[in-house]
């Protein structure tokens, strides 16, 4: 007995021992660069969306390039993609209207992608756009692709069986929110939504009742991709999606992979953005984010030329930040997808206790909570810096660690009970704390309140949800300000139930500007947009700014031309290649 | 879940009947009872006499949790976030170990973990042995009950017994433990902790009491009919005399066997629930919630999972030592 308890008491203290060996924490590390800003143009000259694409340098043909996520992608099938792998995915396999083309660094420009130029405002008050369908672009199978089968494809987009995509052209078409009993697909398959007409087979026109000057960017989701009436096959459609773009699905192994070959019909020469440098693309399901990390890491066989789209857990973001060799395998980029704190304005009617909260608040501490710098970047604007003509501001200027003295100052000795509700998984528990503790620092009574979590987005987008503060995310579908702030604080939108406007403001003032701005070329918005945002924080301040999500991807070594999308943050392949 | 029934439990050394007569004065024998013989035992007992210091040292901790925050000037809630680096991960060595932080401190949230374990002791030790208590005195009375009166209510009793052994406990406790909290709380109402701690102890009462019910009334059937049982109805006790004063002080060896084996099952399932998120919550102080925390973090800050899972270890196993050596010494025909 004892010569084993002394080898066990011996083999636990070499173990204690060789954990305290792996080393001092001094601190360093690499930060995320916070001052990407984008900036974006709406092309004008019709050779911006004349292919081909530049080359990139270094980039050869061959290899497969892998994928690695754990969950499936929820749909494939392009009316139905919303989410963000499926927006990464779609361009490979399917073209659209029009298209950003991104340099990767925040530089964008919106381009033609089936059509010659990114729509042509015909009457100059935003109520009719038309397009010209590009010579040369075909479907996998040959056919050419023309202005019906575009057409097809936005009409199909009302089928209330094809539910999870975006839903801007059928409300701007049908000029109501109820778009599907505007207009019946099932019933008119061979007609065309109210609006939309096809002259011929090279032009199609969107006629709206009111402005959408905003046409363009929506044009580059891919709901605006074509498809043959003849190959619709419904709801099975998100199987095997008829490809338009460089890469055609050869198999789907349902929850295991998807395989994406090369589709011989994809003519570069009418393609200003997309590349076919590997042979296949292969979507690889299954593996967790830590076991997706770790694999990249050890770089091995198939790995090498693979990237993580789980990006790196935030429990192993100090092993991968910290390791030297790793650097130039990672990409670090903030993204545009902002989170705030939520004031409930039905409840916390008080704009001094808002302007409290927005002083009190601690940034730093927060993000350290949340995984640290290469999780999330501080924000103190509505807007995040990847908006078009972001200005940077602070309402509350109260530094990185909240100004507690400031806030007490304005509750004037008040202490006001507060409840801040939060889904009940992991993370969100520990925000709770991180920000119940943070705030009653500063005279806040803080009551942390679980929300079951599949059912948290739903319960405080209703109108009279019980909670004065919640945690909300917008990722806007592009980076203009009309995407942004007239969703989240148009208080003429707000219903009983599904409410993007959280914080239920509704201050005519400010409603009124949206109108005014809304009205504007999207060239000029911007910098009106990035002043409404002050306006808002500074008047109303409806919300706690608090952070940007950062994006923080491994890939092999044999990955190349990968990059953070501009527009949504996440991996883009328009570019990818194996390297040798 | 499952609890060692005591088996085989040899019940002639402890039935008056076979207490042995001192023997001659005179002769060096000295008159001794069951319950001082098997303490001499328990005595002997290397393993116990260890297995149980460390219990009673870890008792000590979580009682005295009060006094040791304030000796050690930390609160279980307070956030140390400037000694992390900008990651969230705990500066220096091991995890942020050093003189202020014996254990070091959590990555991101950045509490002690030393003071947080020290609460977390005593979340634990309280929930298993309350637990342990409460199943042990409705498994006696449903067991003695059931036992002793036979018929229709030993056959009733029975069926509930196996109606809440075919319970899958875990699912039971993953489906009821969430709504409960609904029902009593509004949507703008905290739960307090002392509310999720009343329905962890609940839960397991509702699934625990059945192994000690069954054990007991094996026990009490195989007494029923002894002499000394039928010379006390002979003598026309009544009920109550018969079975406290007669019956359960010759079962009490079984019965502190299956106590003290139940107990570190219930260390170990309150730390499975609240690994699964379904028991304590954070910001309250728990070992499986904190080694659900830690699991995460193993390749980056290995000390966090190590403090906590090697004492919950230490914890288990001294209870597991501790009542195999109590039944040991009550029962030592079971010695191998």
């Amino acid at each position: 007995m004892r010569p084993r308890v002394a080898v066990a008491a011996g083999s636990a203290i070499v173990l204690f021992a060789a954990l305290g060996a792996c080393g001092k924490n001094t601190g360093q590390g690499t930060a995320t660069d916070n001052n990407r800003t984008t900036t974006g143009v709406i092309a004008t000259d019709p050779k911006d969306s004349m292919g081909p694409a530049a080359p990139v340098p270094g980039a050869t043909k061959g290899g497969t390039f892998y994928v690695l996520r754990q969950p499936k992608i929820n749909h494939l099938d392009p009316q139905r993609v919303y989410s963000f792998a499926g927006l990464s995915a779609a361009p490979l396999y399917s073209r659209f209207l029009t298209t950003w083309k991104d340099d990767g660094k925040g530089h964008l420009t919106l381009v033609g992608d089936l059509a010659t130029t990114p729509g042509k405002d015909v009457k100059g008050d935003c109520t009719t756009w038309q397009f010209t369908i590009k010579d040369g672009v075909k479907f996998e199978d040959g056919s050419p692709i023309t202005s019906k089968e575009i057409a097809y494809g936005i009409a199909r987009s009302f089928d209330p069986d094809l539910t999870g995509g975006p839903t801007y052209l059928q409300e701007w078409l049908a000029n109501t929110p109820e778009y599907d009993t505007a207009w019946d697909f099932k019933a008119n398959k061979t007609s065309l939504p109210p609006g939309l007409t096809t002259p011929d087979a090279k032009t199609l026109v969107f006629t709206f009742q009111k402005p959408h000057c905003d046409l363009p960017f929506a044009a580059s989701l891919p709901f605006t991709a074509p498809m043959p009436p003849a190959k619709d096959t419904g709801v099975n459609y998100d199987n095997q999606p008829f490809s338009s773009g460089p890469y055609k699905i050869t198999k789907i192994v349902p929850g295991v992979q998807m395989v994406l070959e090369r589709n011989t019909n994809w003519d570069p020469a009418t393609d200003p953005v997309r590349h076919q440098y590997p042979d296949s693309f292969v979507w690889s399901y299954g593996a967790d984010a830590t076991a997706e990390a770790n694999r990249i890491i050890s770089d091995s066989g198939p790995d090498a030329s693979a990237i993580s789209w789980d990006g790196v857990p935030s429990t192993l973001t100090a092993a991968v930040a910290g390791n030297a060799s790793l650097k130039d395998r990672t990409l670090l980029e903030p993204t545009p997808s902002a989170n705030r704190l939520t004031i409930n304005m039905q409840r916390v009617t008080d704009l001094s206790i808002r302007q409290a909260l927005n002083y009190a608040i601690d940034r730093d501490d927060l993000i350290k909570a949340l995984g640290g710098a290469t999780v999330a970047s501080p924000l103190t604007t509505l807007m995040p810096p990847a908006t078009l003509g972001y200005q940077q501001y602070d309402a509350y200027p109260a530094g990185p660690n909240g100004n507690p003295e400031k806030a007490k100052q304005l509750l004037n000795g008040r202490t006001p009970e507060l409840v801040l509700g939060v889904a009940d998984d992991d993370q969100d528990t520990q925000i709770g704390t991180q920000v119940k503790n943070n705030l009653e620092k500063a005279g806040f009574k803080i009551t942390v309140k679980t929300i079951p979590q599949d059912s948290k987005l739903d319960e405080t987008k209703k109108k009279n949800n019980p909670w004065d503060l919640y945690i909300d995310t917008w990722g806007a579908d592009w980076p203009s300000g009309a995407s942004i702030l007239p969703p989240l604080f148009d208080g003429r939108t707000i219903k009983d139930e599904g409410n993007s406007d959280t914080s239920f403001m509704n201050d005519s003032a400010i409603n009124a500007e949206f109108d005014r701005i809304l009205a504007m070329p999207p060239a000029q918005q911007g910098p009106e947009w990035a002043k409404l945002d002050k306006r808002i924080m500074t008047q109303d301040a409806p919300a706690v700014p608090l952070y940007v999500d950062v994006a923080f991807y491994l890939h092999g070594s044999k990955a190349g031309g990968l990059f953070i999308g501009s527009v949504f943050g996440y991996p883009e392949f328009v570019n990818a290649f194996v390297k040798p | 879940m499952s609890l060692s029934p005591v088996e085989d439990i040899a019940l002639s050394e402890f039935s008056p009947g076979t207490v042995a007569e001192p023997a001659a004065p005179g002769s060096g024998f000295v008159g001794r009872s069951p319950g001082q013989l098997a303490w001499a035992r328990l005595r002997r007992d290397r393993v116990a006499m260890v297995s149980g210091g460390v219990l009673v040292f870890f008792f000590l901790v979580a009682l005295a949790a009060p006094l040791i925050q304030w000796a050690y000037g930390t609160d279980p809630q307070q956030q140390f976030q400037d000694s992390l680096d900008l990651y969230g991960m705990p500066l220096g060595y091991a995890g942020g170990v050093t003189g202020s932080h014996w254990f070091g401190l959590e990555p991101s949230l950045g509490r002690d973990i030393f003071i947080r374990m020290v609460y977390g002791l005593r979340t634990s030790l309280f929930i298993a042995l309350a637990a342990g208590v409460i199943t042990t005195v409705i498994g006696v009375l449903a067991g003695v009950l059931a036992g002793y009166a036979g018929g229709w209510l030993d056959a009733v009793i029975g069926w509930v017994t196996d109606f809440a052994l075919a319970m899958p406990f875990l699912i039971v406790a993953l489906a009821l433990v969430p709504t409960v909290s609904l029902r009593f709380y509004g949507p703008r109402e905290a739960v307090p902790s002392s509310f999720r701690v009343a329905v962890l102890i609940t839960v397991f009462a509702l699934f625990g009491w059945t192994s000690a019910a069954r054990l007991v009334r094996g026990q009490v059937v195989s007494l029923r009919e002894r002499e000394f049982i039928e010379a006390a109805r002979a003598s026309g006790v009544s009920t109550a005399h018969m079975l406290f004063r007669q019956v359960l002080p010759n079962i009490w060896a079984p019965i502190l066997v299956s106590f003290s084996l139940a107990v570190p099952s219930y260390v170990t399932g309150e730390a499975v629930l609240s690994f699964l998120g379904v028991g304590i919550v954070d910001p309250t102080p728990d070992f499986g919630a904190m080694i659900f925390r830690s699991i995460h973090y193993l390749q980056t800050d290995p000390t966090y999972v190590f403090f906590p899972g090697v004492t919950i270890f230490i914890l288990v196993l001294a209870f597991n030592l501790f009542g195999d050596a109590v039944r040991d010494a009550l029962d030592p025909r079971s010695n191998r």
